[in-house]
């Protein structure tokens, strides 16, 4: 296939529409007779509701009202587990658990009636963090607290404790984190006893899908869902909307009008899912020349309230947990708990920023303890071709992480900074403390497992009557870069203009379900979709000699418009095909977990003030190999956000809890880092490792390898093991106050 | 949010009409406002614009005469004043180091010094505390660690927000305070009120009178000053710590020093101690630590912001020495 469109940087598919102002998102859109609702939520984070008052300051007959009483079907959020209401019954897990639904067509009235609710609980003791639910405390989940474990086994890790040069072992936290979407989340609906229609912001229209249809006990043509221009999700829209439409689809089947459900800022940070706590304990043994002998680890997630998605979350990051590199015995014993918080859910990485976090710094750990350089430490046990990882997956592929590393390590300078800082660092009269630090890693794109296989996602594509070509798929833009990249998979796989590609508007009653939008699996799985199906149309073209094999777009056009007179309409739809040799044993988690992998090593430089422990990144190098690459400057945004995303999970996002909430649900109060806290973040994509335009994802990538990397140059500057994030100043000079 | 009535007086006389009954509230450039009215703290039946008003925005003067500044002047034109370029660049400095761009180009200095405290309790409408009218604080055994390490013993233990006041009141500056029947004038460090004497409001505002003018009293001979904060994240933050100095400078020997240190106590205070810890002494590296020190000696932290003390420690010191021209990392 020549190509003439991947690999080159056209302009967005819907570019101009944003920048000029044109995209409609959801908040934008007005229907007539829309009125306007609110969710009333628990204020208790754990009890059994007694009754509902309603104050009688408020006329309650201008208002809908939304009651359990008014839920046709089930009362359950379809998921993994059907554990979580739509509207709490009678027990209450968590402070932000939604009970009634209120709308009116006068906005202004909404939250002085949400105040004037009063629910009656008989409040019971909650538990909040992963000790008090691991501790059982209190049980809330099942017998144990455990909504999920896994163990991944090799070898035998207990044969070595014994004879091993070393043994070095450490814990490791991490904090949760907010998405902080450009846009909050928000819904319309139309509903009635036989249809329900929701437009809004969403990664999966076919999770909604899924969770409405028991909701209203419709079946699947009456389910309506649609995507409207969305700014942003990061995990966080895959599957809390989910909740949101099912409630203006609640209100609007009652009110029989038109209702839309936006968030706010506070609510949407307070109420919705955040990346999950966790706690790691890190113990591996070593041989006196640095090879791992035996890595043993104890994952544990803090999941909140209900299932959600905690238990793929786990899975990612089990899988993820002893990183790129080649060890005989691995013992991953991984459990997400369930806690009084609103639950956690999906957030860029999936678990494996976390695991790899506690990996990546207890590498620097045993490093410093053998007295060896933490990059040779690392480059020694790098996985190769050939190689068994943590799962047993043999990799097939040629993987030169060690040409990645190199290529970190010489633009970032990394061996000549190193000797700088400590110079520097040794001086008097300097303000700040400067170090390099350096994490290496990989990604699996696409779902873990037989994932993919269980999805069995579909993508269609069908000619225009101009005689174009559309692309049906419910794979959704959310600012990444979909609609731009299918297009030029498309176009390039048929041979003809970019502009000749339309991507239909993910709506359910248009497109296929082709998979959710996450695990960085839509380039790479759904993109391969895209471009088998639009081969169909050319297949078909070919065959009804409407073309030959050598044709320009004007012929494709010409081609087409000939077919639809003759035919009438041409629609192609392919499914998801398991690539040979991937196997995957769910029940002792070994084999293929991911058919890709993406390999980096990140290089960070921070100046840290000696005074106020103020920490600043000065640089960063993220090199990386993800196969081909679809559109450069896309690509590149992708891992500066992400880079980005990560150093504000390094140093400065702090989700502050209290009474199992979030206290800080501001954005005065919860700190992200702009565009100008950001350094320099070179990007670096290797040369393939295979040829022949194999592609992996990148979208969670850049999340994984940027704490580690930024808090081993913390360390690399002051000294101190830092074992935590988000590592605040404050931290820091606790740290320096435990020695002193 | 409530609907409410808007008024675009065009002339101060006509403002202090539109604000005779007792719901009116006053818009400048709106950034406070049009928060506090979101998060229901507050629930205007008329807003009152003075953004449209002319006469309200102006620099005049120079460092011989004293500098006269209407209260509708943006913290953008502020920070880009030649005349504040010299002995009171303190005041150029904070204005430039207030929020973002875009919020300087609107947020007046007026509006600067009425803001209402960020506490984020008070700021969330789930909370109903003390300010509001409750009878909790809820940062005092909660989440405390940006608020006061002064005057935090009283029932509210928010720092008051104003960045644009602690370069004031280093200044020595007076606001003219005006309503429909009288006018007076007061010292900016007199102008804020502790949660000691009132709970519910931040300054002696009464109903009906506004901010007409903000006076730099003349520089005095050989007057240097400076401002500093230090933030969390650097593009642009609130405060952890902000302080600014003022002194007469004769060589390196100082005089009538005024430190100001803001996001340190319900009201942007003056620090007394380090103020004689500096006077008459030649300023060096170490004299400037030791101000730090002395400012920070009746600190009394709350249990999670004991950092502060140490953080106002350094910003004290490189305070005094960036308004003295020293290096202080030297
Ligand atoms: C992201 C962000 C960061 C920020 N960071 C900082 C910071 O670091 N430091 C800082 O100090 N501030 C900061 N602010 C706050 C901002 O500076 C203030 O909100 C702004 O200065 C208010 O000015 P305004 O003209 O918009 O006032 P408005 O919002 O119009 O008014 C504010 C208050 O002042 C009253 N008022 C206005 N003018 C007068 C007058 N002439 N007489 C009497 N009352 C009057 C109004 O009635 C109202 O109560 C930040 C804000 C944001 C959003």
């Amino acid at each position: 296939m020549n190509k003439k469109w991947v690999g080159t940087n056209v302009p967005r598919k819907e570019g101009i529409e944003k920048v000029t102002g044109k995209s409609k998102y959801i908040d934008d859109l007005t229907f007539p007779d829309m009125i306007y609702g609110i969710t009333v939520r628990s204020d208790v984070p754990r009890g059994t509701i007694r009754k509902i008052h309603f104050a009688d300051n408020i006329n309650w007959d201008e208002f809908t009202i939304v009651t359990i009483e008014d839920i046709p079907g089930e009362n359950v959020v379809t998921l993994i587990e059907s554990d979580q209401p739509f509207l709490a019954d009678k027990e209450i897990r968590h402070q932000q658990e939604p009970i009634l639904l209120l709308a009116h067509p006068d906005k202004s009235l909404l939250e002085e009636a949400r105040r004037s609710i009063r629910i009656e609980v008989d409040e019971l003791p909650a538990i909040f963090n992963i000790e008090e639910s691991l501790n059982k405390k209190q049980i809330i989940y099942s017998d144990d607290n455990i909504i999920k474990e896994y163990l991944i086994t090799k070898g035998n890790t207990d044969d070595v404790w014994d004879s091993a040069y070393k043994i070095v072992s450490e814990e490791y936290h991490t904090g949760a984190q907010e998405q902080l979407y450009i846009e909050n989340n928000g819904m319309i609906a139309i509903a009635n006893d036989e249809e329900v229609t929701v437009w809004g912001s969403m990664q999966c229209p076919y999770y909604i899908h899924k969770a409405l249809m028991p909701l209203f006990d419709l079946p699947a043509e009456k389910i309506r869902i649609i995507q409207t221009a969305t700014g942003g999700g990061f995990g966080g829209k895959e599957e809390y909307p989910s909740i949101i439409a099912g409630h203006a689809a609640l209100l609007a089947r009652k009110a029989q009008k038109p209702v839309k459900l936006m968030y706010d800022r506070a609510e949407d940070m307070v109420a919705t899912t955040k990346r999950h706590p966790s706690h790691t304990r890190q113990k591996i043994a070593v041989d006196e020349n640095g090879k791992l002998l035996a890595i043993d680890i104890d994952f544990v997630l803090d999941g909140g309230a209900y299932t959600t998605l905690s238990a793929v979350v786990l899975s990612r990051g089990a899988i993820h947990a002893a990183g790129p590199y080649a060890c005989e015995n691995i013992r991953i014993r991984a459990r997400a708990v369930a806690t009084n918080t609103p639950p956690q859910g999906a957030f860029r990485g999936f678990g494996a920023p976390q695991s790899i976090f506690a990996f990546e710094r207890h590498l620097d750990l045993v490093a410093k303890q053998l007295n060896m350089c933490p990059v040779e430490f690392r480059k020694q046990n790098f996985l190769q071709q050939g190689s068994l990882n943590a799962t047993g997956q043999k990799i097939e592929e040629e993987v030169r992480l060690d040409k990645v590393l190199d290529l970190a390590l010489e633009k970032s300078q990394y061996f000549a900074k190193k000797k700088q800082f400590a110079v520097h660092n040794s001086q008097k009269n300097v303000k700040t403390y400067k170090g390099v630090g350096l994490a290496s890693f990989y990604h699996g794109a696409g779902f873990t497992g037989s994932g993919e296989v269980y999805l069995a996602s579909i993508v269609g594509a069908r000619l225009t009557a101009d005689g174009k070509v559309k692309v049906l798929a419910a794979s959704t833009e959310i600012g990444q870069g979909t609609n731009t990249i299918f297009s030029q998979i498309a176009a390039d796989a048929l041979g003809i203009d970019y502009d000749m590609v339309e991507i239909e508007t993910p709506d359910t009653s248009k497109v296929p379900n082709s998979g959710p939008t996450v695990a960085s699996r839509t380039c790479m799985i759904v993109g391969k979709l895209v471009e088998s199906a639009v081969c169909g149309i050319r297949d078909t073209l070919l065959k009804s000699n409407l073309l030959t094999s050598e044709y320009t777009s004007q012929q494709f056009i010409t081609a087409s418009k000939k077919y639809l007179e003759d035919f009438g309409e041409l629609k192609i739809f392919v499914k998801y095909k398991p690539p040979a040799g991937i196997h995957w044993d769910e029940k002792n988690y070994r084999g293929s977990a991911y058919s890709a992998y993406a390999w980096a090593v990140y290089v960070a430089e921070v100046s840290v003030d000696k005074y106020t422990y103020e920490m600043q990144v000065d640089d960063f190098v993220a090199v990386q190999e993800v196969g081909e690459v679809v559109h450069p400057i896309l690509a590149q945004g992708q891992i500066e956000g992400g880079v980005a995303q990560g150093i504000g999970y390094a140093l400065y996002e702090d989700v502050v809890w209290r009474n199992g909430q979030m206290a800080n649900n501001q954005m005065t109060n919860y700190i992200i880092p702009t565009s100008l806290d950001a350094p320099d973040i070179r990007v670096f994509f290797s040369e393939p490792f295979q040829p022949g335009g194999v592609r992996k994802g990148i979208g969670e990538l850049p999340m994984d390898g940027t704490a580690p990397a930024v808090i081993s140059a913390v360390e690399n500057a002051t000294g101190k093991h830092v074992c935590h994030v988000p590592l605040r100043p404050e931290d820091l000079m606790m740290l320096y106050r435990k020695e002193t | 949010m409530n609907s409410f009535e808007y008024a675009m007086p065009k002339r101060t006389a006509d403002v202090f009409r539109a604000l005779e009954s007792s719901d009116s509230i006053i818009k400048a450039g709106g950034i406070d406002v049009l928060d506090l009215i979101k998060e229901g703290i507050a629930h205007p039946q008329r807003l009152v614009n003075i953004n449209s008003i002319d006469e309200l925005k102006y620099i005049e003067g120079n460092q011989t005469t004293g500098v006269k500044i209407g209260p509708g002047t943006t913290l953008a034109e502020l920070a880009s004043s030649e005349v504040l370029s010299g002995s009171y660049r303190a005041l150029a400095q904070a204005a430039g180091s207030t929020a973002t761009p875009q919020i300087r180009n609107s947020a007046t200095l007026g509006g600067s010094l009425c803001q209402r405290p960020r506490c984020w309790y008070f700021r969330n409408k789930d909370y109903h505390c003390t300010r509001k009218g409750g009878f909790t604080c809820f940062a005092v055994n909660g989440e405390n660690e940006n608020h006061a390490i002064f005057e935090n013993d009283f029932g509210c233990v928010m720092v008051h927000p104003s960045t644009t006041a602690v370069a004031l009141i280093a200044l020595g500056a007076k606001l003219t305070i005006a309503s429909a029947k009288s006018s007076r004038e007061i010292l900016v460090e007199d102008f804020f009120v502790t949660p000691r004497e009132n709970m519910h409001r931040e300054n002696i505002l009464e109903q009906g009178e506004i901010i007409t003018a903000i006076h730099l009293p003349p520089a005095a001979k050989n007057m240097v000053s400076y401002y500093y904060k230090q933030k969390a994240k650097q593009s642009f933050d609130w405060p952890i710590a902000e302080v600014a100095v003022s002194m007469q400078l004769d060589g390196k020997k100082c005089q009538n020093p005024r430190v100001a240190l803001g996001a340190a106590a319900p009201v942007p205070m003056r620090s007394k101690e380090a103020e004689s810890a500096l006077n008459n002494q030649e300023v060096t590296i170490d004299i400037a630590a030791s101000v730090g020190k002395e400012a920070m000696k009746k600190a009394t932290p709350l249990s999670q912001n004991k950092y502060k003390v140490h953080i106002f420690q350094a910003v004290i010191k490189r305070t005094v020495c960036w308004a003295s021209d020293i290096d202080p990392f030297a």
